[in-house]
């Protein structure tokens, strides 16, 4: 028995273009080397934040940002498909809670304290859009080292939101108890799924609430029942309560990505994780197999169709070598900087050249070799591995990950029908 | 204005200003130390880290071989917990003469050294990574110094015998009467305010900088900065420092140092001591050139560049020995009095920083002299604070004192284990750090992350207890990411570049820094 389609790369991506195609009724097989960028992610889903002014309305405004951006990936896609993704990942991901629009961007506080758009949100972060201001009261966790709740309550205390609302934050510092070698944000969620621990947080945090505060915390509110976790907090205290994402690792990166995998594996697809993809078999113009070296052996897996969703050279899809060789590591793809920079520029916060690098592609989100022509009539690709966008920057990583992956996927299906 | 009065005024905290500072104090004196920054910022905390054996400058500048060779003994026992005691190799690579050899081993006897010729199967076997074409190797006394700590024991030394010492103070005028030097006026970056310091003498010990310190004083120094570029490889590629045996050029040298090995460096004349810039074609030159002594070189994970600038004295300014790579490496003290009719002022030009303690002496010699009082040279025994025990830095005593650490003591830099506590213990230290200044303490942001997860820990850390308000932590932040990325923005390719691309994404995608309020 065949498989239809190989997906290459576990981020959000190749994740989406597997479920996608798996719910077409393709038999999906994802293959990734390390586990994708999910795991690190904040989990918020980006569509467009800055232009480099700030964006309210991320899909109304997508054509102007084009209009300057002529090589963003997300000319590939007409506004109308980036909605309808955004639309089923809402769906999809209904466990989680996922909500928002694709029209109208949130603003949700960092870790730091800026005021940050971004368009979904799980349920447990659901409560933390200050675009209409609010009395914020910050909880940061003794000993947490990620974590720090009065700087980010003080420059929170700063932000202006557009309607021109207040925001006003405070903070406090609580104590868990237990071990304080826990303070990891790995064992920090798994401690705080215990109620007595739960319990003890919540009987702190009312004791120090004052009337309409919304309570913000680190994003460590449980991993596998982050639900209940987030559910009880609220109840104990009496208030809406959200996370704030941390730095790396990310519990609610690695919720979703827990819940991706479940739900491709209820759709019979398979991820397999350790997986390497050294190469690959070409007949004419079609890619009929990849080859992967997997238990120190290489072994080659034919498919149908494939998805090149390994991302940039932040994930080891691209690399560069010392010479200055630019590669895509599994076809040798054509490398693109879209559009930044040669040479360094001294500023940090400024384009530079290997902020936009990524794989060209044709219209039809297929990779092309060094001739300019599409390298294989049944290979696509999708999310980070696309040259010319700046995700972190202009806050459109998720966004062009779900539309190109879900994109992807139509593409691929209909090459299939 | 506030005044002091001093014996010395040292001006310039590298290694020779601190070493003047040691010196003097152990001598009685009462010295005062400025350094326009932090300590250790300029030449000495931007060098390679080696401790001369003296085989660099045995074929072309005996002089300055005899001198490392002599002070290298003398640091190994009065500075153990500065130094590791790598030992060195000088080998003869494909490219490199053989008669060069015979002639270096003849000179480093000369000069000397220790040294002994050891078969080419052994020198391979004790470091695998070596360039198996070798045809002679040599093996010496080098080492390597880690120049922070170096220089922190110094001063803590030279304070603990009375000496004051202030960084971020940079002198705005040089004090005369007539023909005498009478003091100086230090502005304090940080606050504006101004300081006069009326000194007995004063020591113009600013390396690179001397000739913009000596015009000051309406006197020329004719020193010459020269650049060298650096690269830090994120492994110990050797246990011992490997060098080319050939007349010293660029990039011929690799030195372990702490977690990391060091190549080094290129020459090249500059303005502005200032300008440590480094291009992409220097940084390749590097790379390039270490594939010599070590195949392979090139695909090491390659974690920072940056550049010192070398305070060279031309043979005219009087520099005994001959010179090296065109300028001399050796020193000279400048009596200012003898030189130009201005008494009270002496410069100490050149040199380098394994004979730190030796330009020292040589200048706190002079001092003595024109003051009239002050005891005989100690820096020959007296041992540095830290290295009471004698035991030499090695490589795994980090993680031996983190293993000792009490477990409620969280570790806030992974890469180069530091520990709240160890964060918490030097921040005492004194007011108004800056978060480079606790990365020369620390080595925080100094491994392989280069601050991407450690500099949010420690400026949180700081602004909760109150030593940061939130504008300061919020700039302190910013600063940091910005001198991180000078030394990392021309490393474009492999590990580095995809972790420069991690970092990227928690600065602005998870913390977005760039619309954080002033």
């Amino acid at each position: 028995m065949g498989t239809d389609a190989v997906v290459l790369g576990a981020g959000t991506a190749g994740m989406v273009a597997a479920l996608r195609l798996a719910a077409a009724g393709a038999s999906v097989l994802v293959l990734a080397e390390g586990e994708g960028g999910l795991p690190l992610a904040p989990a918020q889903i980006d569509v467009l934040g800055y232009r480099p002014q700030l964006i309210l309305d991320p899909l109304g405004e997508l054509g102007g940002f084009l209009e300057s951006r002529p090589d963003h990936p997300y000319r590939l896609i007409e506004a109308e498909e980036v909605g309808a993704s955004l639309e089923w990942f809402l769906e999809l991901s209904a466990p989680l809670g996922y909500t928002g629009s694709p029209h109208l961007n949130r603003l949700q506080p960092t870790a730091l304290g800026a005021l940050r758009p971004t368009c979904l949100v799980p349920e447990t972060m659901a409560a933390g859009d200050l675009s209409g201001g609010g009395s914020v009261l910050v909880v940061g966790l003794r000993g947490f080292r990620d974590f720090h709740a009065p700087l980010l309550a003080e420059n929170l205390s700063l932000a202006h939101p557009p309607s021109g609302a207040e925001v006003r934050a405070r903070s406090v510092e609580v104590s868990l108890l237990g071990d304080p070698r826990d303070l990891r944000p790995q064992l920090l969620a798994r401690r705080l799924e215990e109620r007595p621990v739960l319990a003890e947080l919540g009987r702190e945090i009312r004791s120090r609430l004052e009337q309409e505060e919304l309570v913000g915390m680190p994003a460590v509110l449980g991993l596998e029942r982050s639900h209940e976790a987030w559910q009880r907090l609220q109840e104990l205290v009496g208030r809406p309560v959200f996370e704030i994402p941390t730095p790396p690792p990310s519990q609610p990166g690695q919720r979703l990505q827990q819940h991706l995998f479940r739900a491709l594996r209820r759709l019979g697809g398979e991820v397999r994780l350790g997986v390497r993809a050294t190469g690959y078999r070409r007949a004419g113009d079609r890619l009929m197999a990849v080859r992967v070296v997997t238990a120190a052996r290489e072994v080659e897996i034919p498919a149908d169709h494939f998805v090149l969703a390994t991302g940039g050279i932040g994930t080891g899809g691209i690399t560069a070598g010392a010479d200055g060789e630019l590669r895509e590591e599994v076809f040798g793809a054509r490398v693109s900087r879209g559009g930044a920079p040669d040479q360094p520029l001294v500023e940090y916060m400024a384009t530079q050249p290997l902020d936009r690098l990524g794989v060209e592609v044709d219209q039809e989100q297929r990779p092309l070799g060094a001739g300019g022509e599409p390298l294989f009539q049944n290979l696509w690709a999708a999310g980070a591995a696309l040259a010319g966008a700046e995700p972190w920057r202009e806050k459109s990583g998720e966004g062009i990950s779900l539309a190109t992956g879900y994109r992807a996927a139509r593409l691929a299906g209909g090459a299939r029908a | 204005m506030n005044a002091l009065d001093t014996d010395v005024l040292v001006i310039g905290g590298g290694s020779t200003g601190a070493g003047v500072a040691w010196d003097s104090a152990l001598r009685g004196l009462h010295v005062t130390l400025v350094d326009r920054q932090d300590f250790a910022t300029g030449t000495s905390g931007r060098f390679h880290g080696l401790l001369h054996s003296g085989g660099r400058y045995a074929v072309k500048d005996p002089g300055s071989a005899r001198e490392c060779a002599a002070e290298n003994r003398i640091l190994r026992q009065v500075a153990a917990d500065c130094l590791e005691d790598t030992g060195g190799l000088f080998v003869s690579t494909p490219e490199d003469d053989l008669e060069y050899a015979d002639r270096f081993l003849a000179a480093a006897r000369a000069a000397g050294m220790e040294i002994e010729e050891v078969p080419v199967g052994v020198a391979l076997r004790d470091e695998p990574r070596l360039n198996p074409k070798i045809r002679r190797a040599f093996r010496v006394q080098d080492g390597s110094i880690d120049s922070w700590k170096m220089i922190s024991a110094l001063l803590r030394g030279a304070q603990a015998h009375g000496a004051k010492v202030l960084p971020y103070h940079k002198v705005v005028k040089v004090i005369r009467q007539g023909d005498r030097v009478e003091g100086a006026v230090m502005e304090d970056q940080r606050t504006g305010e101004e300081v006069r310091v009326n000194a007995g003498c004063v020591v113009n010990a600013a390396g690179a900088w001397s000739g913009q310190v000596a015009q000051l004083a309406g006197c020329e120094v004719g020193v010459r900065p020269g650049k060298g570029v650096m690269v830090a490889i994120n492994h110990r590629l050797a246990r011992a420092v490997l060098n080319r045996c050939h007349l010293p050029s660029d990039g011929d040298i690799i030195v372990p140092v702490r977690t990391v090995s060091v190549i080094g460096t290129t020459d090249h004349p500059v303005a502005d001591p200032d300008d440590t810039e480094c291009s992409p074609e220097e940084v390749h030159q590097m790379i390039e050139a270490g594939e010599l002594l070590v195949p392979g070189f090139k695909e090491s994970r390659a974690l920072r560049v940056w550049s010192g600038s070398r305070p060279l004295l031309p043979k005219t300014e009087g520099a005994a020995g001959a010179g090296d790579r065109e300028v001399s490496r050796s020193h000279t003290v400048l009596d200012h009095g003898a030189r130009d009719g201005l008494e009270g002022l002496v410069t100490i030009a050149g040199g380098k920083f394994t004979t730190l303690r030796l330009m020292a002496e040589d200048t706190v010699d002079v001092v003595v002299r024109k003051l009239g009082r002050g005891a005989e040279c100690r820096t020959r025994t007296e041992v540095l604070p830290g290295s009471e025990s004698h035991h030499f830095y090695w490589i795994g005593n980090r993680q031996q004192e983190a293993e000792s650490d009490p477990p409620d003591d969280p570790l806030i830099c992974e890469c180069e284990l530091v520990s709240q506590h160890d964060l918490d213990t030097v921040v005492a230290r004194r007011p108004n750090w800056r978060l480079d200044d606790i990365r020369r303490a620390l080595r925080v942001g100094m491994g392989p992350c280069q601050g991407g997860f450690c500099a949010f820990r420690v400026a949180g850390m700081l602004h909760q207890e109150g030593r940061y308000g939130r504008a300061e932590a919020n700039s302190a932040l910013r600063e940091f990411v910005q001198e991180r990325w000078k030394g990392v923005k021309v490393i474009s390719w492999g590990a580095q570049a995809r972790q420069t691309r991690l970092d990227r994404w928690i600065f602005e995608g998870v913390y977005d820094l760039e619309h954080l309020p002033e």
